[in-house]
């Protein structure tokens, strides 16, 4: 068993409730192949930098669990085919931190000014 | 009477004597690696603010010898902007 992260970009014209199919259908795909989901972030709709399939905007779902590798080909494969995702990608890691959130402080400091 | 030991008084520097205008000072010019040591910043594709600062204006890697970053850090930066720009975060 092994930590990843894997995070994807999502569509930006999509509805709030295929949004949350997404999130779930990753989720499940993770507990079915043995894994263990740890933390679920959502880090909202985000600027890109460049351009990607002529979308400038994405929903960012990211994803915190320990695993092996054959949920890795899993997910792998579903996000491949899946039309509703722009990109997405997996690291792995000796260890996790779940403290720091780097895109949620943002937000929190851009309400209050 | 006392005389005052001129010959390690510093001098400040005449700015005419550089070459160029966009020579930096040498008192300004700091060799030590500012990711390394006690409390340095963590090196990650998610923390977008510190990778802007290694990226130039048209999105290219700037190399150690401008910024000073110890070798093995900048093989772990230059991995983290790769991945980070696989997301289009930068």
């Amino acid at each position: 068993m092994n930590f990843y992260e894997h995070t994807l970009i999502a569509k930006q014209d999509l509805s709030t409730l295929e949004l949350e199919n997404i999130e779930k259908k990753y989720k499940d795909i993770i507990t079915k192949t043995a894994g263990k989901v740890i933390k679920v972030e959502k880090w909202g709709l985000l600027n890109l930098a460049k351009k990607i399939k002529v979308y400038n905007k994405g929903f960012y779902i990211h994803y915190k669990f320990e695993a092996e590798s054959k949920t890795l080909e899993e997910i792998k494969k579903n996000s491949i085919i899946d039309n509703s995702l722009l990109r997405h990608l997996t690291v792995k890691y000796k260890k996790l931190d779940t403290d720091t959130e780097y895109f949620k402080e943002k937000d929190a400091n851009e309400k209050e000014k | 009477m006392k005389r005052k030991n001129k010959k390690f008084n510093k001098r400040p520097q005449n700015p005419l004597n550089k070459l160029s205008l966009f020579q930096k000072s040498d008192s300004r010019f700091s060799k030590k690696c500012p990711l390394s040591g006690k409390d340095a910043p963590i090196i990650d594709y998610k923390n977008v603010k510190l990778l802007k600062r290694y990226v130039s204006d048209t999105d290219k890697i700037m190399p150690s010898r401008i910024t000073s970053v110890s070798q093995n850090k900048q093989r772990k930066l230059t991995s983290e902007i790769k991945k980070a720009k696989i997301l289009g975060l930068i």
